[in-house]
């Protein structure tokens, strides 16, 4: 598999505090990485070194083979990356679908094509009722679907999904997970997932990379990381993790 | 060379009274995040006040001080109650709007009350004494005095903010206003203290500033464009900081003549021939853009 | 084309607004053919060209958000390209407007790059400066008149000039900035339904977010910024051949850059109408106020109290502006 987004070695300061430490990995052409890790473990901070928001103070990022580092943010977003923000409150005037078609608008400068095209969208992410409330009058599971729905239509090669399904009830991430998967296989987009729900990463991801105070303790397959020592401890903490590997353990 | 000196003095000492315009301005800006558009205007009253005091009670000028310290601490919370705390709750526009709204109308209750034209002091115990320090160097007696006064009044703010439990309390709103609200600490009535000290402050500045220089219903824009330049070099929200902004803006206006100084001692010509004098304020104002788009937490970098 | 048919498309507004809109047009159609006197008609001009100015104002400042406080030194610099082009060279207003909207959008540029690097108030205080230094630079320049400004020596063309723009009787310039005004409301209506101004409103809402969709905020707001000077540039262009007399103090005051923002501001930033609801409600007011208590000595000054009460009456109120009103006033009568 070519590798669409290589980093290597991405380490990110602020004051005192190494957010993303020495990180490096690839993600291949297709691939769904999922991006766990526990509260603060710089999980969004790498989205933020990847998509040109924060500059790392080393390291490289590449991307469908030109090397990203350090440009500005719509133009590694013109280069076919997307990504959504795990805080987005919307405050403006815009309704749903107007802010859906100012995704579609960096594909087409017609307002008329970019409505017929951000209501398909809208539609197939089950969106299409809603499309002319005021995006502030939806709640904040609401709105980070539609932004969702505007990442997409950048047509993105890669879209990197910050917690979208915070807030939402188990009917509700049953269908994003069908959503995502759409987008998947109907479109090609290859996908990295940061997501505290671990039913939705661990049944997406073909891969899962694991962070921690921010380095990577961990990477594979969803079932073999799952049971990784070093994962559980991150999670559950030195002594109960030593408890929990003893059960474990026949 | 006695040129040189004079126009470094002169700008060092209106420098300070302009810093203490500003004072009120950055101590709101602190606060409340808003930024007042009437702030000139306060200090055209503390202008009049001071003036006015001493036409009704004979009383040299200097001693309009008080009475307009106390007119514009009113002047001040009565502004934050009766509108500015409708303010805070909306956008920025709305803020933006509503203090032009009340610099109109400040303005103009000024020309019904008081008419358009220029007013000054001219009878004093200091008025058209001066100074002399040497070097050729001589000092209106008003502006040294003046000078003088704006230092005090800016230990005393400064003693208030960190040496009394209210400065504290202020100085801990300003900083976070809702981790302040659960320590217990009024936030609404801090916020209408520091427009209190703030128009106190700025009208004590006019009271000093009417004793050399002629006041109409119109003075305060330039004040309040002054006193921008000096809170957004100084670091929005910095005492200390106004101090010294104040001073470096005091210094700018007196280019003009630092400029013929420099143009007589070195005879050249070209310099003589631009008419530098116009542009006295231009500076103050490509200052401001220039601190703002080149170092926005200003030039000494003091923000809380 | 698309462009072209968005900016004649009102369908996405209500009936009522649609036909009050339409009356509104007809009476301004015809008001110069009812028997009004010549001051009713002077403040009908000011009207529409402080619709024009907030109209350009509303790009950059309602629908982008960012409080421009400046607009003045681009009045100038449009009033002073035609003035200095007809009294030096008898150049036809028709090409001076074009070439003065020219300038403005060059100097928007050179002002717009480092400006847009701030926000908020800091922003707002920065256009303030820049214009104020812009005009302190007019009033020691000898070739535009200095502080004594410029006069069109008007006697000396034959009127009507439809060339040059100089008549005597009102009712001409009158018909010539409605078809401007129209031209505004026909180019704002395609305006906000373009791919900038829907960029822009979500710049306005979310800049982080705008960015990670590839949109350059930075430059966005720029190019807004020019379309708002090129509108303010050409009614500068016509109030040089109307007023006839321009001086740094009135065409480039800090006071008018207010007065431009608080109409769009009073009126509704970021809607279509706000502007025009804000020039029509405070211009007959300003001018009438004026006109009742400014006769009257020891009254001076009554008028613009009168007016700041207003605004700050509506900045508390309804920061939204009036069309805030109005829309809160339909939102509660569907609810109910
Ligand atoms: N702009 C910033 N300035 C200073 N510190 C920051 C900044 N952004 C993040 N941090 C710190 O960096 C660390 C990593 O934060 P980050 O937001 O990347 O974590 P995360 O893995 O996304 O956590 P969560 O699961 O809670 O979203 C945290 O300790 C955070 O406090
Ligand atoms: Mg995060």
């Amino acid at each position: 598999m070519p590798a669409l987004l290589e980093v290597t070695d991405l380490t990110k300061v602020f004051g005192g505090l190494r957010a993303n430490d020495g990180i490096s990995f690839t993600v291949g052409a297709g691939e769904i990485l999922g991006l766990i890790g526990p509260n603060g473990a710089g999980k969004t901070t790498l989205f933020h070194c990847i998509t040109g928001f924060h500059r790392p103070e080393r390291g490289t990022v590449r991307f469908d083979g030109r090397d990203i580092t350090g440009l500005p943010p719509h133009r590694i977003a013109r280069m076919g990356m997307a990504r959504t923000f795990q805080t987005y409150v919307a405050g403006g005037d815009l309704t749903v679908l107007e802010t859906a078609m100012v995704g579609c608008f960096s594909r087409t400068a017609s307002p008329s094509r970019a409505r017929i095209r951000a209501r398909e969208i809208l539609g197939f992410l089950g969106l299409a009722d809603l499309a002319d409330l005021p995006i502030r009058d939806l709640p904040v599971a609401g709105q980070k679907r539609v932004a969702l729905a505007t990442a997409l239509g950048t047509e993105p090669k890669l879209l990197l999904l910050d917690e979208v399904a915070a807030g939402l009830n188990p009917g509700e991430i049953g269908e994003l997970m069908d959503a995502i998967r759409h987008v998947h296989e109907e479109r090609g987009v290859t996908l990295i997932v940061i997501e505290h729900v671990m039913e939705l990463v661990m049944n997406l991801s073909d891969r899962v990379l694991v962070l921690d105070s921010g380095r990577v303790i961990a990477q594979g397959l969803p079932q073999e990381v799952a049971h990784d020592p070093a994962v559980i401890r991150a999670y559950l903490g030195e002594k109960y993790a030593a408890r929990y590997l003893e059960e474990a353990s026949p | 060379m006695d040129i040189l000196v004079s126009s470094v003095v002169a700008g060092v000492l209106i420098g300070m009274v302009l810093a203490l315009v500003a004072l009120g301005l950055t101590i709101i800006f602190g606060v409340m995040d808003i930024v007042n558009f009437a702030h000139g205007e306060f200090l055209m009253l503390g202008m009049y006040t001071g003036l006015l005091t001493a036409d009704a009670t004979g009383m040299d000028p200097l001693l309009g001080i008080p009475v307009a310290a106390v007119v514009g601490y009113l002047l001040g919370i009565a502004c934050y109650w009766g509108f500015i705390r409708f303010l805070l709750r909306g956008p920025m526009v709305a803020q933006l709007l509503g203090t032009f709204g009340l610099m109109l109308l400040l303005r103009n209750l000024a020309l019904l009350l008081f008419g358009s034209e220029d007013r000054g002091v001219n009878a004093g115990l200091l008025v058209g004494k001066s100074v002399a320090f040497g070097m050729g160097v001589i000092v209106p007696a008003t502006k040294l005095a003046a000078a003088a006064l704006s230092l005090v009044s800016f230990a005393a703010v400064w003693l208030l903010m960190n040496r009394t439990r209210v400065g504290k309390a202020l100085t801990a709103t300003a900083l976070n206003a809702q981790a302040a609200r659960y320590m217990g600490i009024p936030t609404e009535r801090m916020n209408a203290l520091a427009w209190g000290i703030g128009g106190a402050t700025v009208t004590v500045a006019g009271a000093l500033i009417v004793n050399f220089w002629s006041v109409n219903p119109y003075v305060g824009l330039l004040f309040t464009m002054i006193a921008f330049t000096i809170v957004a070099l100084g670091g929005f929200g910095s005492v200390p900081g106004a101090l010294a902004a104040g001073i470096v803006v005091g210094l700018l206006m007196e280019i003009p003549g630092i400029w013929d100084f420099v143009a007589y001692a070195t005879e050249w010509d070209w310099m003589m021939d631009v008419p530098v004098t116009s542009f006295k304020y231009t500076f103050v104002y490509l200052a401001y853009f220039v601190i703002m788009v080149v170092r926005p937490r200003g030039l000494f970098g003091w923000k809380h | 084309m698309e462009a072209l048919r968005a900016a004649f498309d009102f369908s996405d507004f209500r009936p009522t607004e649609r036909w009050v809109s339409r009356a509104v047009a007809a009476f301004l159609l015809v008001f110069p053919l009812l028997p009004v006197s010549s001051f009713a008609t002077a403040t009908m001009i000011q009207f529409l060209m402080f619709s024009l100015y907030g109209m350009g104002w509303n790009t950059i400042g309602g629908y982008g958000g960012q409080v421009d406080l400046g607009k003045a030194q681009y009045v100038g610099i449009g009033a002073y390209t035609t003035a200095v082009a007809l009294i030096r060279w008898d150049v036809p207003f028709w090409v001076s407007m074009p070439v003065g909207m020219g300038f403005a959008v060059l100097w928007s540029f050179a002002i717009g790059y480092p400006l847009f690097r701030l926000r908020g108030h800091y922003f707002a205080i920065a256009t303030i400066a820049a214009s104020l230094v812009l005009k302190d630079l007019f009033e020691v320049w000898d070739f535009v008149g200095a502080a004594r400004g410029l006069e069109i020596p008007a006697h000396r063309f034959a009127t009507p000039d439809f060339v040059r723009l100089i008549f005597k009787e009102d009712v001409y310039y009158y018909y010539v900035l409605l078809a401007f005004f129209f031209g505004g409301v026909l180019y704002m209506n395609a305006f906000r339904k373009s791919r900038l101004g829907y960029q822009l409103r979500l710049i306005k809402d979310n800049e982080d977010m705008a960015r990670s969709l590839g949109i350059n905020v930075h430059w966005a707001k720029v190019k807004t910024y020019a379309i708002a000077t090129a509108f303010v540039s050409m009614v500068g262009s016509f109030h040089a051949c109307y007023i006839k007399n321009i001086e740094p103090e009135d065409t480039m005051s800090l006071d008018l850059s207010i007065l431009i923002a608080l109409m769009a501001m009073l009126g509704g930033a970021g809607s279509l109408w706000g502007p025009i609801i804000g020039a029509g409600i405070l211009i007959p007011l300003k001018s009438y106020f004026k006109e009742w208590f400014g006769a009257r000595a020891g009254l001076v000054g009554m008028d613009l109290i009168l007016y700041a009460l207003i605004i700050m009456v509506v900045s508390a109120v309804e920061p939204r502006g009036i069309w805030g009103l109005v829309e809160r006033h339909r939102a509660r009568r569907e609810s109910a």
